[in-house]
């Protein structure tokens, strides 16, 4: 390719490359969800939306998403502060086993949490005659959130704690704050855009959690059905239109959290 | 002229026990610490009186920033005591302690802004609004940071972050202050300027400071008296003019300033420096006669003349050709070599000579004189000192 | 760090965001509660309309006019043995109606279920449909019969054996068909050439989804030239003006749905209810609601007059001709399918 002088073709030929290749592969499915739902007309779309199992299901994948996401990032300010202020035997041990929900597969993640807490389960069984049942409720919506989000939120907080400068705890303790208070007066303020978006994360991808779902909840519509549940059983009884309107409502709330995250990120990671 | 210097060390004497009759505001007693199998600190004990600011002087790794974390209470020691207004701390967590610290760093907390800052120590003790804002009020006051009280940090610059440091220490009183190399990340303009400004502002404000420097030109400037330490433990104590004049080792006399040392053998009442005699008489406890000693004197004690002329208070060393001759602007510093057996190298330095007066050129032959000296035993030990 | 207009703006949107999800963070409550009382009920996939539209309504209508209580129906549709693995799982199912027998005795088992529901009317079936073939308006392949979709080129959507109670039924229904066509009952016949018409028909299958809902679903948006189902779901399909045609091949199998209940699920106090409904599904009312969605009646043949859409099978069979599924799940769906077809 010749060197034309005051002209750099790598620059539109890369950015075009780019965009080509985000085409079928972004694009082009994010555009069909929206194309295909809208189709049938606004007024279709309009009814799918406000059926009362669809109002129920995206109410129930926001509640479930809001409690695991409070418990993950509180447990993850929690870890960060101890594995990475103190050193102990089996640290490393701990936080590779902190990250693995990532790796299994939410399918197999639904399966454990069953075999476990069902009530035929290995805990589940001493649990039930006390009328105790975890498994195919809400609660465990929210158990198998946790546990699929588990390391999104301490992922994000803990490597903020590690280059956190120790002088900041140092000084506050010397001029006569408790732990506590120093956590909560200047830890606590300096994470505040880890926590912010480790929070986002964690809630998004709860919202969208299927595989581990689909066999916790018993999907029961109008009881224990989330969102991507509802849009599974709506695809499944041929009522596209229903499926696709939810499924745009998801997509756009995700696509709501992810450019706050982006557009706040200056707010979010000062200092 | 014996005399006169006497009458010099007995003021320093006497204003040393006057603060000796006050119980000092702090002192540690016999600290020692290790890390692992190293000795990083061994038997430190100082005291610093009411209103004094003791610096700790020595290179990285002498062990003064563990001194000052252990005081703060960042740090246990392994043993010793430290003893703040009569009382023992050496127990208690740093937050119980009453120290202000300010870090290398300032440590600043980058979320709250400067008035934020320097009340964050009464927000905690949970005192009233209205005396947390009057409280504030003043410190940015004697700071001289009112225009820029509702900054952040990173909005201040390094002079700025260190007065609100400093102001916010203030605010609830401390026992004392800690400083941790506070003119580290500071130009050398900015460091002059705010050495002469936090003098002024810790004299006004009557807290004993204890500073850490590995600076020996800030070190005398600041401190009242001045600690010297090398691998963990002191070397001496003493105001800066004696630690400057009177060093008590080699390592004290080097680190403060370039130093001449020249040896000699010990006679009964001189020193005997190959041809010439030094008359000095020493304390026979601490010196045989015969012992091997070493003479320290300053580039700023040396006297060139070219006639061989001396006058008294001028005890003449030995003769020198000049080797090389450097202006450095407000004085020259001239290297000699001493015809003697040693063929010593010295330096020397002589305030910028007026046009005119006589010129040195590298070739010359003068007649090297001392008017001030130390005189150390060939193993360092402390000596009393007498010129 | 000046905070521009831009980003205060986010902020406080972001803020009400937060403030509404907290809001709405209470669990939800599940909608048209008023219920008095509740029964939980998992149904094979295509069992979803008739239950929904008819039986459900019809049954607490009467219920509500006898004993003045609402009843609830809480449902959950899958493939018939994906709700039987759940149900084992410990889903909290009262009532169940399955695709195969099999299913049901896998509950029996477990001790899920300790009654015998051949003691219900039709020994326990609640009602039936014949397996049939759907392809394109036109039928541009010319697929007469099951054999035909052994043709190359022939691209067929089967539900997955695993999950689907229907595939099961289907495999049945193209092994048995072919034995059929060879000559007399199965026994006398040629296993080896319906072996091998299975082995060809299945290596045109191109996507094997977890239910007959699914497959159903799956076609509908365009993939494959064929698929086999329960008749009533084609008629559906039929309804819906999908651009289909419905292939009624000259010997086939019909589906039987067996429904029991879990007893281990039911507490005493719903054991009234429970077995009320049971008797329902066997009701003129029910039986008359379940034709009208396309089912077969197992109750009334002269029912089944009433739908005029339903097919008439030449040379039908049913579970019976294998010897039962005691008889076909290991020699027919374990032997000749598993082991001999899907063997590469």
């Amino acid at each position: 390719m010749r060197h034309v002088r005051g002209f750099d073709v790598v620059r539109p030929l890369s950015i075009g490359m780019l965009v080509f290749m985000m085409l079928p592969l972004v694009f082009l499915p994010l555009a069909s969800i929206f194309i295909f739902g809208t189709s049938n007309g606004l007024d279709k779309f309009w009814g799918a939306l406000t059926q009362p199992e669809a109002i129920f299901a995206l109410k129930l994948s926001m509640a479930t998403s809001f409690w695991a996401t409070l418990f993950n990032v509180i447990f993850g300010l929690f870890a960060s502060y101890v594995l990475s202020r103190y050193n102990f035997w089996g640290r490393n041990a701990l936080i590779v086993t902190i990250s693995l929900p990532t790796a299994i597969p939410t399918a197999v993640a639904g399966f454990a949490l069953l075999l476990l807490w069902g009530p035929y389960g290995t805990l589940g069984r001493l649990l039930a005659p006390h009328g105790v049942q975890l498994m195919f409720t809400a609660g465990a919506i929210i158990l198998a959130n946790i546990f699929v989000t588990f390391p999104l939120a301490f992922g994000v907080i803990k490597p903020v704690f590690d280059t956190m400068s120790r002088s900041l705890e140092e000084a506050s303790a010397t001029i006569g704050a408790t732990r506590w208070q120093t956590f909560w007066h200047v830890t606590l303020p300096s994470l505040r855009g880890a926590i912010v978006s480790g929070a986002l994360l964690t809630f998004a991808r709860a919202v969208g959690e299927f595989g581990s779902t689909i066999l916790v909840s018993g999907n029961l519509a109008g009881k224990t059905q989330t969102a991507p549940l509802y849009i599974f059983a709506k695809f499944n009884e041929g009522q596209i239109e229903a499926a696709n309107a939810i499924a745009i409502v998801l997509a756009l709330f995700s696509f709501l959290i992810f450019s706050v995250l982006f557009f706040a990120r200056d707010w979010l990671d000062v200092d | 002229m014996v005399k006169a210097s006497e009458q010099l060390i007995h003021d320093s004497e006497t204003s040393q026990t006057n603060a000796d009759s006050r119980p000092p505001a702090a002192s540690v007693v016999g600290l020692s610490k290790r890390f692992g199998k190293t000795s990083v600190l061994e038997n430190i004990s100082f005291d610093v009186a009411e209103g004094e600011v003791l610096v700790l002087l020595g290179a990285s790794g002498s062990g003064k920033t563990t001194i000052l974390r252990i005081i703060a209470g960042l740090e246990q020691p392994l043993k010793g005591k430290v003893i703040l207004q009569g009382k023992d701390v050496t127990d208690l967590p740093a937050r119980e302690r009453g120290v202000g610290v300010i870090f290398q760093s300032y440590a600043l907390f980058p979320k709250m802004n400067v008035e934020k800052n320097i009340g964050y120590g009464l927000r905690i003790r949970k005192r009233r609004r209205k005396e947390i804002r009057e409280t504030v009020d003043e410190l940015v006051k004697l700071v001289q940071l009112e225009e820029h009280r509702k900054k952040y940090p990173s909005q201040l610059s390094g002079g700025q972050q260190q007065r609100v440091a400093i102001a916010r220490t203030l605010a609830y009183n401390p026992e004392v202050l800690l400083f941790d190399e506070p003119f580290g990340a500071l130009d050398t303009g900015t460091r002059s300027r705010l050495r002469r400004d936090i003098r002024a502002l810790l004299k006004k404000v009557k807290v004993p400071s204890i500073f850490i420097t590995h600076d020996q030109e800030e070190a005398l400037e600041l401190g009242d008296r001045v600690a010297v330490l090398n691998k963990g433990h002191i070397e001496q104590i003493g105001t800066p003019y004696e630690i400057y004049s009177h060093p008590a080792t080699e390592y004290v006399a080097s680190f403060l300033g370039a130093a001449n040392i020249l040896e000699g053998v010990v006679r009964r009442d001189f020193v005997e420096l190959g041809a010439a005699h030094i008359p000095i008489t020493l304390d026979e406890g601490k010196f045989e006669q015969g012992a091997r000693v070493k003479i320290v004197f300053r580039p700023e004690d040396v006297v060139l003349s070219r006639r061989d002329l001396l006058l008294p208070g001028q005890t003449r060393i030995s003769p020198a050709v000049i080797e090389e001759v450097i202006f450095v602007g407000a004085y020259e510093r001239i290297r000699l070599r001493l015809e003697r057996n040693g063929g010593e190298s010295i330096m020397a330095t002589r305030l910028k000579p007026d046009p005119s007066g006589t010129r040195l050129h590298a070739g010359d032959r003068v007649v090297v004189a001392i008017t001030s000296f130390t005189v150390l035993a060939s193993q360092m030990n402390p000596d009393d000192t007498k010129n | 760090m000046r905070k521009t207009t831009c980003t205060r703006l986010l902020f406080r949107a972001f803020v009400c965001a937060v403030l509404t999800l907290l809001a709405t963070s209470c669990l939800p409550k599940p909608p048209a509660e008023g219920g008095d009382i509740t029964v939980t009920l998992y149904g094979f996939s295509i069992m979803k309309e008739s239950l929904e539209k008819a039986i459900f309504p019809g049954f607490s209508s009467k219920w509500k006019e006898q004993h003045g209580q609402e009843v609830r129906f809480q449902s959950s549709f899958a493939g018939s043995e994906t709700i039987t693995n759940q149900i084992l799982r410990g889903a909290p199912a009262e009532i169940a109606i399955l695709s195969i027998e099999r299913d049901a005795q896998r509950l029996k088992e477990s001790g899920f279920v300790t009654s015998d529901w051949h003691s219900y009317p039709a020994k326990g079936i609640v009602n039936r449909t014949p397996f049939v073939i759907i392809v394109r308006r036109g039928n541009p392949k010319g697929i007469h019969d099951f054999s035909d979709l052994a043709a190359p080129g022939v691209k067929l959507i089967h539900p997955d054996p695993i999950s689907s109670g229907g595939a099961q039924w289907s495999i049945l229904a193209i092994y048995g068909s072919e034995l059929r066509k060879s000559g007399g009952e199965p026994g006398e016949a040629d296993t080896v050439r319906a072996m091998q018409t299975l082995k060809a028909i299945w290596k045109n299958v191109i996507s094997t989804p977890g239910s007959a809902r699914e497959a159903r679903t799956t076609f509908e948006l365009g993939n494959g030239d064929a698929l086999i189902t329960y008749e009533l779901d084609a008629l559906l399909m039929k309804e819906a003006n999908a651009a289909i045609e419905i292939v009624t091949p000259k010997a086939t199998i019909f589906s039987e749905h067996p429904a029991v209940v879990i007893d281990k699920n039911v507490g005493g106090n719903k054991r009234q209810l429970v077995d009320a409904f049971m008797q329902y599904l066997w009701s003129d009312e029910a039986q008359q609601a379940f034709v009208k969605f396309h089912f077969y009646s197992t109750t009334n043949d002269a029912f089944n007059q009433a739908n005029t859409q339903l097919a008439h099978i030449e040379t039908p069979f049913t579970i019976e001709a294998f010897g039962g599924w005691d008889k076909a799940y290991p020699e027919v769906i374990e032997k000749v399918f598993r082991d001999q077809v899907q063997r590469k």
